[in-house]
Order: structure tokens, then C-alpha cells, then sequence
């Protein structure tokens, strides 16, 4: 599973989108505001989820907010950390 | 609303275990949060915390019932009652608490977690523990028994709450405060929400990162007009007005307005029959979260322009269900002194901040304060007191 | 200042229970008389552990609230909801009145279901994986901000623990409001859940009583647990016609008895007696005498028990006649129990409560005359 299918996976399931499935969110929605529809308490949530899934610690939320703008972007943030 | 007496108070916190410790060490400017001692986490960072240094456990009661018992003590001796002068009284209590309450152990749950059958000991001990239920079996109370759990604005409503069973004659006298240990499950939520300063907490400064826990219980002796005049007893303080109102906003973050702190602030000030000018400072929650702080800081250059404000955080940490009646014990005595201490841990301007707290001690003119607090899920709650007959 | 000529009136009522949703399933099941408690599994050590219990369906808040809404928002703050909807939609509140609404909620025990998947999600991973949802959720008054947010209610929020004299409390809170004249309407709402933590706490402190409670015998424990929520709204009215079920006359909280008899002279008095047996004794000493009734065989034994006995004490004012207490007319104490369908007089009912810590409360209704 590629980075991007398994965060998709991690948003639906653990953020409890209920009525999405992984292949409804676009690689480029915005996860907060309009889009995904996501807000502050989630975003602490991520925070915690990518530590979880790809032992990834986040330190504070300005390292957050570029890293969270989309699936794509995030997706990039983790795989960037975890080869680099 | 008909003005209703203080005549006792006490306080226990990291800053001192009764109230005269805890003005001289905040009015010195003294503070040394440190990381946890009663408990460990594996978390990679350490945060400081306000602890209580030294404070007994009992083993009959959770130490939120303890610390809030300890200040009961005081706050009676205070106001010259005991056993005996409180007997023939209707007394009622009502005591703000957040965790002190959950119905939750740690030590149980990993037990059950663990697939083990574990000990109902500590879950017997909460039970017996409910901080108002306790203060009311130590002394033979038969009032009403109240406890508030309205987050971090419990200890502020709880006084509020008092102070209306008194002047409806509900009773003769009421124990009113708040009171809440530091526990690790707290520690750690507060660090997930990432709302935790790794360093001591800076109130208002541009640097800010958050709060630190803190620990302790702040509590009141309110009487009626009556009792008071058959015992002879001079005010220390008075309750004047109190308001709140809740953001319905969202469960963590305020409203970026401050819509419901407004409309608390604008009904204390309508029921104590006050305005803004009238005001010799205010005790803001300042917990040092930039959310928290940005919005209050503007409600208050807004609302209050002028008027000096502080947090007391900054010495005591974040006493979360305790704060509100601490900082009311904080805030009558600080009339009582004519002066307010410095802001602990501002020292830089936030530009974003429109407005500055006091950052020395600074005299106050006037004999009114307003008190607040913002809480969880969107709690706002403003109190107003007034200087006592005490000189 | 106290007005002393403002009436309280309960024009509302929102309850979900063993015995259903909403208040034609309460009446349905004051009428019938019988509930049969389901069951719920628990994890234990040597394998699931069943107990009877009452528990509460949430599925139909899904007909007030949008799913997605509720994707954060847990059984325990879904039930305060639910009860909430439902209180507000049989009291036919306008939305656009909403925003005014003080709220009031009373829980003993708090979100425990939450409580307990938040310690989980550290004891898995360790503490820097603790969940800030979770964390957040598991605040006592998390029903209370919910119920405000969902509701845009701006007013004040209030929630009081007390164990089983957590409605009474809270009551007594909300009706100074109305009686200071700080609201004109407050939400009432007492709510707690049945999760794996408090299931857990039952089984290990309880009998297993698996038939039909029977709280007005004094011997061997027969209490079954319960979950749910009960929803009061509760506005001032200068009007003693004003419609509704009841009037909220006086609550009364207090520890230690005072002396016998407890309550004034009453047409019922409605005990909030489970069949736990630490407190049945003090239930024969205070209601001795008594004309009385009780329902908890209906919803269970749990902290807003008191709120379902305020519920169904409105019911039978609003329908001017008693309604039977399950299980029949036996009681161990002298006391008499009235039987269904006597016609209630002009006088007020009572609603005791008591708990084994000395604390006692009476919460006192009075009929207001329904239109024809």
C-alpha cells in the first residue's frame, strides 16, 4: 500500500469520516476548512496518528500546518522524512 | 443582585499551602515549575508542572479531596467557624472540580486491560471522594451538596453557585471553591492536544506555548447577612455579580471573537450593577495557550480598555477545576492589599496581542475586580467581588 | 431577585432507556408495566461475562442529527443528545429559540466509555500516542458542550456530579436560574452510560439479579443496572394555566434525615428505591406512611434515575391518574402503594431520592389544569 492509500485509509477510519471510503478523498482537497471539512482538534489528532502508524513525531503545529494542507502534501512530508 | 459576604478563605497551590504564603511568594515574584515528581511518563518530553511539594496522601480520599479539604480548614478558621458554631446551621457546599470526580483509574485500567480481575480499592475510593460529598461528611453539613464540573471554569461557577443559595435563603452559610490534583491521565491529554509549554508558562507574551498543570484548591466562606450580623463578623470580600455563557462554538478551541466571554463579563457587570471603569483590575484566565490568551487579551482591550489585568497562572500553574476559586481567593485578597502582583512569565510583547498585562507590582485604585475564566467545550464565567470591611 | 409568583413549568420531556425511545414508549411501559432488561457482554479475565442490563438504543438521533455531525461524538454525549432533540421536539421549542437556552445537565459517573479508550490508547502505544479526541471527549461536561454546540445554545452551561443525587442537585442549579430570572428557559438533562469501565465496576460490586427489579422489598439485592438519558425543558410562566405536564414546585437537597416525616403531606410520593440494598432501608424509614410509588423496575438502577421518576411522575400529573408500580402493590414497610389508575387530587407529588452517603432530596410537582 503506498503512503497515500494508507493515510487515506488512516483518515476515514480513525477520523471517522463515516460516510467516505479512502477512493472518495482527492490527493489535493484541503484536509482543514473546505474539503475535507477537518479542524483543530483533528489536526492535533493527525498529529498523533502519524506517530502511531509511521512513527513520525510532529513537534509542534507550524511543522504541522504545511505538512497537513492535503493527502498529497502529507503524503510527500512522511515519505520525505522516512528516506531522508 | 444583593451583595453577598466573604468571611473566610483559604488556598493551597505550588505558590504555598495557605493563603499568606501564597501572596508573599507570588508578590516576591517567586515561581520554579519543574517536571512531575509523583508520577513518570514515557512521554520523550518533560514538561513542568506546578506541584504541591510535600502534601500527605491519605489514603481514605483522592488527593483533589484532600487539598480541597485542607483549604476548607483554613478557609473556616478564617472565618472563625467550627464543628460546633456550625452545627445548628443550614451549610451548604459547593465545590468545582474536574478530574477529581472521573469515575477512572489508571492503575485499574491497565489491570483490566491487561485481562486481569483488578482491585476495587482505588475504585472505592472515588466513590467516597466526590470533593463536595467529603467537605460535607468531615463537618456534619446539612445543606446542599453540590459538585460542579463545568471543566476549567468549574471553581468560578461553583462560588456563583453558592452565592445564589444564599441569597435565596437556600442556607446559612456555604463552603464554595474548587479543588483538583494533578494526575497523569490529565498530564498526558493535555500534552496530546499539544496546548503544553516544555518550559514555564509565559501568560500574554509573544512567546508563549502553552500552559503548565498546576494543582491545588482555592476556597470561600459565604454568609448570610443575618448570621453574619449575629456573629459580628466583617467582610473580607464580597461577592458583587457573575456571569456565563457558554461559546457553543467548538469542544477545545474559544470563539475567535470571545463571543461568550462578552456576553459573561456583560451579565456579571449587569447583576452587580457595575461597569467597566468601575473596575480596579481583572484576574484573566491567561493560561498561556496562544488561542486562549489571543482571544481574551481582545476581549479585554475591548471590553475593559484601560482597566489592568494579569494571570496568576504564572505561579500556579493551571489548577483547571480549582483555578477559578483560587484566582477569586487571589483576587479579594489582592483588594484587601490595594495591589496587584507582576504577570510571571511576560516579558515580550505579542504584536498580535492588542493589549499588555501588568508585568510588576503594581497599586490598584479601587475596590472592584472581575475575576474569569474559559473552559472546555466553550464555558465562559466572569465574577465579580468586591473590597471587604476588613482594613 | 426571587420572584415569588413565577410558576416552573416542565413543558418538555426527551427520554431514552431499556424501555425505548421517547415519551409514549416511557408511557407505554408505565401502562404496560413490565420491561424486560436486555444484556450487555463484558471482557473479563475468564472469558465474556454477560449481565442484564437496560440499555439505550442511540440510533434515532440519526432523525436529528446528520451523521457526519456526530463523528467525534460518543454513546454517552449521543445519549445527552438524543434526550436533548427529543425533550425540545415534544415541547415544540421553536430552532430560532435555541440560542437562549441555559443548560443543565446532571451525571454521576461521566463519559467512562471514553475515558477508558483514551487510557487504551496510551497503554497500547505509549503515552506520546494518547488521543487528543479522546482526551477531549472524556471531560465531564463533554455532553453539556455538545448539546450547546449542536444546539447553538449561547446561554449558560452547567454540569453537576453528585452520584445518585446528581439530578436533584442539578435541579435545585436550574431552578434558581429560571428563578433569578437569568434565562427564561433551561434544558434539564441527566444522562450516564453503561460502558465497559462502569459494567466492569457493576459486575464486580453487584448481584447479578436477572429478573424484574422489585425495589419495594427490603431483603436481597435486585437491582439491574441501566443507561439513559432524561430531558426536562423547564421555562418560567407567569400564566398557572401556562400548557405543560407540571409545575416544578420546590426541590429540597439535604444531608442527613431530618426527622419523620420526611416529606409534607403528598398524593404520591415517587421513591427513587433500585433494589440496592444499602439505600432500601433508609426508603422504608423516610416514605413509612407514605402514599407511594416507583418506576425504576422500568429504566434500571443508575444516577438520572431520579430524572426518569420526575418524567413519569409528569406523565401521570399531566394524565391526572397514577400509574401502577410494577410488580405490583407488595411492599416490605407500611407504607401504601397506590394502585394504577387512581385519580391524582389538586395536591403536589413528591420525588425522593436518597443515597447511602446521609443525602436526601425531594423534588416536588404540582398539575396544572389541562385544556380539554
Amino acid at each position: 500500500m503506498t503512503t497515500t492509500e494508507k493515510l487515506k485509509k488512516i483518515l476515514v477510519e480513525e477520523l471517522n469520516l463515516e460516510e467516505l471510503t479512502p477512493a472518495d478523498i482527492d490527493d489535493d482537497a484541503p484536509l482543514f476548512g473546505e474539503g475535507l471539512g477537518l479542524d483543530s482538534l483533528d489536526a492535533v489528532e493527525l498529529v498523533v496518528l502519524i506517530q502511531k502508524h509511521f512513527g513520525l513525531e510532529i513537534k509542534d503545529m507550524d511543522e504541522g500546518r504545511t505538512a497537513f494542507q492535503s493527502v498529497r502534501a502529507l503524503s510527500a512530508y512522511i515519505d520525505g522524512r522516512l528516506n531522508g | 443582585m444583593p451583595p453577598v459576604a466573604i468571611t473566610g478563605m483559604g488556598c493551597i497551590c505550588a505558590a504555598g499551602q495557605n493563603l499568606g504564603d501564597c501572596m508573599t511568594s507570588i508578590f516576591s515574584g517567586a515561581r520554579a515549575p519543574a517536571p512531575p515528581v509523583r508520577f513518570k511518563s514515557n512521554h520523550p518530553i518533560r514538561y513542568p508542572v506546578f506541584e504541591v511539594p510535600g502534601f500527605p496522601e491519605d489514603p481514605a480520599m483522592l488527593r483533589t479531596s484532600a487539598l480541597g479539604l485542607h483549604a476548607v480548614r483554613e478557609a473556616l478558621s478564617d472565618a472563625g467557624l467550627d464543628r460546633q458554631t456550625l452545627a445548628p446551621l443550614r451549610v451548604g457546599v459547593c465545590v468545582g472540580t474536574t478530574i477529581g470526580c472521573a469515575m477512572s483509574n489508571e492503575t485499574f485500567c491497565r489491570q483490566a486491560h491487561a485481562g486481569a480481575n483488578p482491585d476495587m480499592a482505588p475504585i472505592v475510593q472515588i466513590q467516597r471522594s466526590n470533593p463536595a460529598a467529603v467537605i460535607a461528611r468531615e463537618f456534619g453539613l446539612s445543606g446542599p451538596c453540590q459538585t460542579v464540573v463545568n471543566a476549567c471554569s468549574s471553581g468560578t461557577d461553583a462560588v456563583a453557585v453558592a452565592a445564589s443559595w444564599i441569597r435565596s435563603g437556600l442556607c446559612d452559610v456555604a463552603i464554595a471553591g474548587g479543588a483538583d490534583e494533578l494526575a497523569r491521565i490529565t498530564y498526558i491529554g493535555f500534552i496530546a492536544l499539544m496546548i503544553t509549554d516544555d518550559s514555564p508558562c509565559k501568560p500574554f507574551d509573544r512567546n508563549r506555548k502553552g500552559l503548565n498543570l498546576g494543582e491545588g484548591a482555592g476556597m470561600l466562606v459565604l454568609e448570610s447577612e443575618s448570621v453574619r450580623a449575629r456573629r459580628n463578623r466583617k467582610a473580607r470580600a464580597f461577592v458583587l455579580g457573575y456571569g456565563s455563557a457558554c461559546d457553543a462554538h467548538h469542544l477545545t478551541a474559544p470563539h475567535p471573537d470571545g463571543a461568550g466571554l462578552r456576553r459573561a463579563i456583560a451579565e456579571g457587570f449587569s447583576t452587580a450593577g457595575v461597569s467597566a471603569s468601575d473596575l480596579a483590575f481583572v484576574n484573566a484566565h491567561g493560561t498561556g495557550t496562544p488561542e486562549n490568551d489571543k482571544v481574551e487579551s481582545r476581549v479585554l482591550r475591548e471590553m475593559l480598555p484601560g482597566v489592568p489585568y494579569l494571570s496568576t497562572k504564572g505561579y500556579t500553574g493551571h489548577t483547571l477545576g480549582a483555578a477559578g476559586a483560587i484566582e477569586a481567593v487571589f483576587t479579594a485578597a489582592c483588594l484587601e492589599r490595594g495591589e496587584i502582583p507582576g504577570n510571571a512569565g511576560f516579558s515580550t510583547p505579542d504584536p498580535d496581542l492588542i493589549a499588555t498585562p501588568v508585568r510588576e507590582v503594581t497599586k490598584v485604585a479601587g475596590t472592584i475586580a472581575l475575576s474569569e475564566s474559559l473552559a472546555f467545550g466553550g464555558n465562559n464565567a466572569a465574577l465579580i467581588l468586591g473590597r471587604g470591611e476588613t482594613p | 431577585m426571587i420572584g415569588r409568583d413565577s410558576r416552573i413549568v416542565i413543558g418538555g420531556v426527551g427520554v431514552a432507556g431499556g424501555f425505548g425511545c421517547g415519551v409514549a414508549a416511557l408511557e407505554q411501559a408505565l401502562r404496560g408495566g413490565e420491561v424486560r432488561p436486555g444484556r450487555m457482554t463484558l471482557p473479563m479475565p475468564d472469558g465474556p461475562v454477560e449481565i442484564p442490563a437496560f440499555m439505550s438504543d442511540t440510533t434515532p438521533l440519526k432523525d436529528f442529527i446528520p451523521l457526519r455531525t456526530l463523528r467525534r461524538v460518543d454513546h454517552f454525549s449521543r445519549l445527552a443528545l438524543l434526550g436533548a432533540h427529543l425533550a425540545l421536539a415534544d415541547a415544540g421549542l421553536p430552532e430560532a429559540e435555541r440560542a437562549g437556552l441555559g443548560v443543565v445537565i446532571a451525571s454521576g459517573h461521566g463519559a467512562t466509555g471514553i475515558t477508558f479508550a483514551f487510557q487504551d490508547s496510551f497503554i497500547n502505544d505509549g503515552d506520546i500516542c494518547a488521543s487528543p479526541t479522546h482526551f477531549a471527549n472524556s471531560v465531564h461536561n463533554s455532553a453539556a458542550a455538545n448539546i450547546s454546540i449542536l444546539l447553538g445554545a449561547t446561554g449558560p452551561s452547567l454540569t453537576v456530579t453528585q452520584f445518585h443525587l446528581s439530578v436533584p442537585s442539578a435541579l435545585l442549579a436550574a431552578r434558581q436560574w429560571l428563578l433569578e430570572g437569568r434565562v427564561e428557559r433551561v434544558l434539564f438533562g441527566a444522562v450516564d452510560e453503561l460502558s465497559r469501565l462502569t459494567g466492569h465496576y457493576w459486575h464486580r460490586q453487584h448481584a447479578h439479579f436477572a429478573g424484574i427489579p422489585s425495589p419495594l422489598h427490603t431483603g436481597a439485592e435486585t437491582a439491574v443496572p441501566g443507561e439513559g438519558a432524561a430531558f426536562l425543558l423547564l421555562s418560567r410562566a407567569q400564566d398557572a394555566d401556562a400548557p405543560g405536564y407540571c409545575t416544578l414546585d420546590s426541590v429540597t437537597v439535604g444531608r442527613k434525615l431530618p426527622p419523620r416525616p420526611l416529606a409534607p403531606p403528598v398524593g404520591l410520593l415517587v421513591l427513587g428505591a433500585d433494589g440496592v440494598p444499602e439505600t432500601a432501608a433508609r426508603y422504608a424509614a423516610a416514605a413509612a406512611g407514605s402514599r407511594i410509588a416507583c418506576y425504576t423496575p422500568l429504566y434500571g438502577s443508575m444516577p438520572p434515575g431520579p430524572a426518569f421518576d420526575i418524567a413519569s411522575t409528569a406523565l401521570a400529573l399531566r394524565s391526572g391518574s397514577v400509574f401502577a408500580t410494577p410488580g405490583g402493590s407488595s411492599c416490605d414497610f407500611p407504607a401504601t402503594v397506590v394502585p394504577g389508575g387512581t385519580p391524582l387530587g389538586p395536591g403536589p407529588a413528591g420525588i425522593l431520592t436518597l443515597d447511602d452517603d446521609d443525602g436526601h432530596a425531594l423534588v416536588m410537582l404540582g398539575r396544572i389544569r389541562q385544556p380539554a
